[in-house]
């Protein structure tokens, strides 16, 4: 997917202005409140036209100022998931979920009903109507008609901050697995870091009405250390098995072993810098269930403490020092050097499905 | 209960016809105009807001005689474009629908409008992004979301239309089995002396079928009222 | 603010209550609409004869100015264009019955647009709207339809009537050009129409001799003015008048 944008707005006092190229999936949109990435959206949808800028998608023109071209929303083919599910109230769940696949034109009809019911798990809502559903149900249902319009691209704004704290990870979870077993293209705009890792590869940022820069989840989450109380390593693991009380997964090359606490293993998890132990020299026994070998790659400052790239194989890992340990331990790259992890500091998020 | 002469029957069914027929034309225009003043912004919003609800202060007589003025012979409508045409409205059914729908028209809008103003902008910019156009929109979704007003609009409509007297008189006279609704025949028996028990009679009539319309109107209300 | 309030009661009472200056040489008349220009001449004379007496005229069709004398309204003198309505209140007691008199007679036509086609009752059947006073009050409307049944045009007439309150609403229906005929009185033609004339006459064979009793009420029996004015109608002066209007005496 290709996005252009070249836009500049005046609301009263609220000045917008964005010149970028986006070339990519899975992109997204950060930024605080009031930043205007809503306003990047609506322009991008077609709802609001920037005064003067051009807009294109894909090498198609959605939006040129100077020679008067202005697709209208519908005929845009780009799907949008709001805060707010928006579903019609007058129609039943099957009837939203048609919607949209009911005006595709059928040369665009890759995806099929029974598919996205089937990943999204909403078979058993079909029949009701949309004033009963709980929040969860009502955005798994939004994504769903979404996707079966067949967008090109797919604007999410803010998916989940309406949704109830311990459901977030679910839709998320829902929402991560559509656009990969469906391979849409998406533009994820939230103000949250952890979602914005899960989804994004590459991320625009904006703020006071300027899109700042681009840069990749991971640069992102290093920027935002200092605001999101140190650094948060996310792994995703693959293909577990049971192993008396702990799961075995594959991470790269390494064998990585993640407590037991019950239910269904997840494939994602969260695991805080500060938990990884670094040694110089392998100390003999080790009561942790993960001791692994890797090399430091880069060293960075996070104001009272150190982040220590890890390189493990194919991976990276982040552990976080004191400065005082660091130079204790001379610490530089190139070194080599041997990462603890308890099977239990793992925090799981959620399981992915294959694509 | 007193003989009902014939044409006191044509005036029962001619009071039916009239405010029905009445109802459904203004439907279209009376939805149009909801839907713009609900949506749209432009100059003259207010002028048009003002117009519309204009026939709701005015007395029916002043509308009667603007209808008068304006579709007669000498009328700027009626010398220019009735006359040429060869369409006679004045002291015809037609003109009774006409006043009937002028003056009922305001209470259609307003009950249209304020459910329309209830709906949520956003499932407009959903459709969109769907692949609605602007006018699969409004008839997928904002016409079945206006039901309730467009319906509660008509039954009121109808009823307000059940008693139009003063503009229908003026602008298409006491003609009986053709103009003659109800409260036009009450009138002329009224002014007999003879004519109370006829009168009181055809009173009768007008209080059922409005009872029955209202008992209707409140039932529908409910009934919408549940579905939520 | 309470003592504005108040003030403003106290004036709303006033004006509630003292609005009618009720004079007790006061004559009420209630008289059909078709004698409006006479009766006013008449009192008006009559006013310079007794400067203290004043008139209070309500014109209107006579059915309707019956049912307003029968349910109370103040008349002491009522002028009738048909018998009809006058024995109605007779038989009600209303009247004076030794005061009831022959005014007037008049003549029943059909006016429309010049057209030199239109010279009987047959020939009206190929216009679309004729006005009648409403036959339920108005005797130009009673008239009128006697003479349509009379004339055997009733069917082909259906549908084509418009209904007017009184004789004067009938001819401007047809002056103003909404109606394409209709039946007035021969006064009513001669004295007021602008954009039609007198198509034809109504034949006696049609229509009875529009007769105009006059009488005095029961309740204008008691006032001395009242029979006075009664008296004053039958002299020669006012039989100069009635005959200016166009009204027959005899």
């Amino acid at each position: 997917m290709e996005l252009r944008v070249s836009a500049k707005k005046q609301l009263g006092k609220f000045h917008f202005s964005a010149d970028f190229e986006i070339k990519g999936r899975k992109i997204g949109i950060f930024g605080p409140s009031g930043s205007g990435k809503t306003t990047l959206v609506s322009f991008i949808a077609g709802f609001r036209s920037p005064d003067n800028g051009s807009i294109s998608l894909d090498g198609e023109t959605l939006f040129d100022s100077s020679i008067g071209i202005n697709i209208a929303p519908e005929h845009r083919r780009i799907g949008m998931v709001f805060q707010r599910s928006q579903l019609f109230p007058h129609l039943s769940v099957k009837n939203n979920l048609l919607y949209g696949y009911k005006r595709c034109h059928a040369i665009y009809r890759k995806i099929k009903p029974d598919e996205v019911i089937e990943v999204m798990q909403i078979g058993h809502l079909l029949k009701r109507g949309v004033s009963n559903l709980s929040g969860g149900e009502k955005q798994r249902v939004a994504i769903g008609r979404a996707i079966l319009s067949n967008p090109r691209l797919l604007l999410m704004d803010e998916p989940l901050s309406a949704i109830d704290e311990s459901l977030k990870l679910q839709i998320i979870s829902y929402l991560k697995n559509t656009c990969d077993v469906f391979d849409i293209p998406y533009l994820f705009i939230s103000h949250t870091l952890l979602e914005m890792r899960i989804m994004a590869e590459q991320v625009l940022s904006i703020a006071g009405g300027y899109v700042k820069g681009m840069v990749t989840a991971e640069e992102l989450a290093r920027g935002e250390m200092r605001n999101s109380g140190g650094y948060t390593n996310l792994l995703n693991l693959t293909g577990p098995h049971r192993v008396s009380d702990v799961y075995e997964y594959r991470w790269g090359s390494q064998d990585i072993f993640v407590a037991n606490n019950g239910g269904p293993p997840a494939t994602l998890f969260e695991l805080p810098a500060r938990n990884v132990i670094l040694f110089k020299r392998h100390p003999g026994m080790v009561s942790t269930r993960n001791f692994l070998k890797g090399v430091v790659t880069s060293i960075f400052d996070m104001g009272t403490t150190v982040g220590v790239e890890l390189q493990l194989g194919s991976e990276k890992l982040v552990a976080e020092v004191t400065k005082k340990a660091a130079n204790q331990m001379d610490i530089k790259i190139g070194l080599e050097i041997f990462a603890a992890v308890k099977a239990l500091a793992f925090k799981p998020l959620f399981r992915s499905r294959e694509p | 209960m007193p003989e009902f002469s014939h044409s006191d029957y044509l005036a029962i069914l001619l009071s039916l016809k009239i405010s029905l027929v009445a109802t459904f034309i203004s439907l279209p225009l009376g939805f149009t105009v909801a839907y713009l003043m609900t949506f749209k912004r432009f100059k003259g919003k207010v002028a048009l807001d003002v117009l519309v609800n204009l026939p709701l202060t005015l007395p029916p007589v002043v509308i009667g005689y603007l209808l008068l003025l304006m579709l007669g012979q000498n009328g700027w409508l009626g010398k220019w474009v009735l006359q040429p045409l060869g369409i006679k409205l004045i002291f015809t059914w037609k003109a009774a629908v006409i006043a009937t729908a002028v003056v009922g028209f305001p209470l259609m809008v307003r009950s249209i409008r304020t459910n329309m103003e209830m709906i949520d902008r956003r499932l407009i910019q959903v459709s969109r992004t769907l692949g609605a156009s602007r006018f699969d929109g409004i008839f997928t979704i904002i016409i079945p979301l206006s039901l309730r007003g467009i319906i509660a609009g008509s039954i009121l409509m109808f009823a307000r239309g059940l008693g139009e007297f003063g503009a229908t008189i003026i602008v298409a006279g006491n003609i009986p089995g053709v103009t003659q609704t109800i409260p036009l025949a009450i009138y002329e028996y009224v002014s007999s002396p003879k004519g109370d028990s006829l009168a009181m009679a055809l009173c009768s009539v007008s209080i059922a079928i409005s009872v029955i319309v209202l008992v209707f109107y409140e039932w529908f209300g409910r009934k919408m009222i549940k579905r939520k | 603010m309470k003592n504005v309030i108040r003030g403003m009661f106290f004036v709303l009472f006033i004006f509630l209550f003292f609005t009618t200056t009720v004079k007790a040489s006061d004559i009420n008349v209630s008289a059909a609409a078709s004698l409006r220009e006479v009766i006013t001449t008449l009192s008006a004379n009559y006013s310079k004869i007794h400067p203290d007496v004043s008139f209070k005229n309500n014109f209107a069709a006579s059915g309707a100015l019956a049912k307003q004398i029968e349910n109370g309204a103040p008349a002491d003198i009522f002028f009738s264009a048909n018998v009809e309505w006058m024995d109605h209140l007779k038989d009600k007691g209303l009247l004076d019955k030794k005061n009831i008199t022959t005014l007037a007679y008049n003549t029943l036509v059909f006016v429309g647009k010049p057209n030199p086609n239109i010279k009987a009752m047959q020939d009206i059947v190929i216009f679309e709207k004729i006005a009648i006073g409403s036959p339920k009050s108005v005797p130009a409307g009673q008239y009128a339809t006697e003479a349509i049944k009379k004339a055997g045009i009733e069917k082909q007439i259906a549908g084509k009537l418009v209904m007017a309150k009184d004789v004067r609403e009938c001819l401007m229906y047809a002056d103003r050009g909404e109606v394409n005929g209709a039946f007035v009185y021969r006064t009513d033609a001669e004295q007021l129409a602008k954009n039609v004339k007198i198509l034809f006459s109504v034949p006696q064979e049609y229509c009875p001799r529009v007769t105009y009793p006059v009488a005095l009420t029961a309740v204008g029996s008691k006032k001395a003015e009242a029979e006075s004015f009664y008296k004053y109608l039958q002299s020669s002066e006012a039989k100069e008048v009635i005959l200016k209007y166009g009204f027959m005496v005899k």
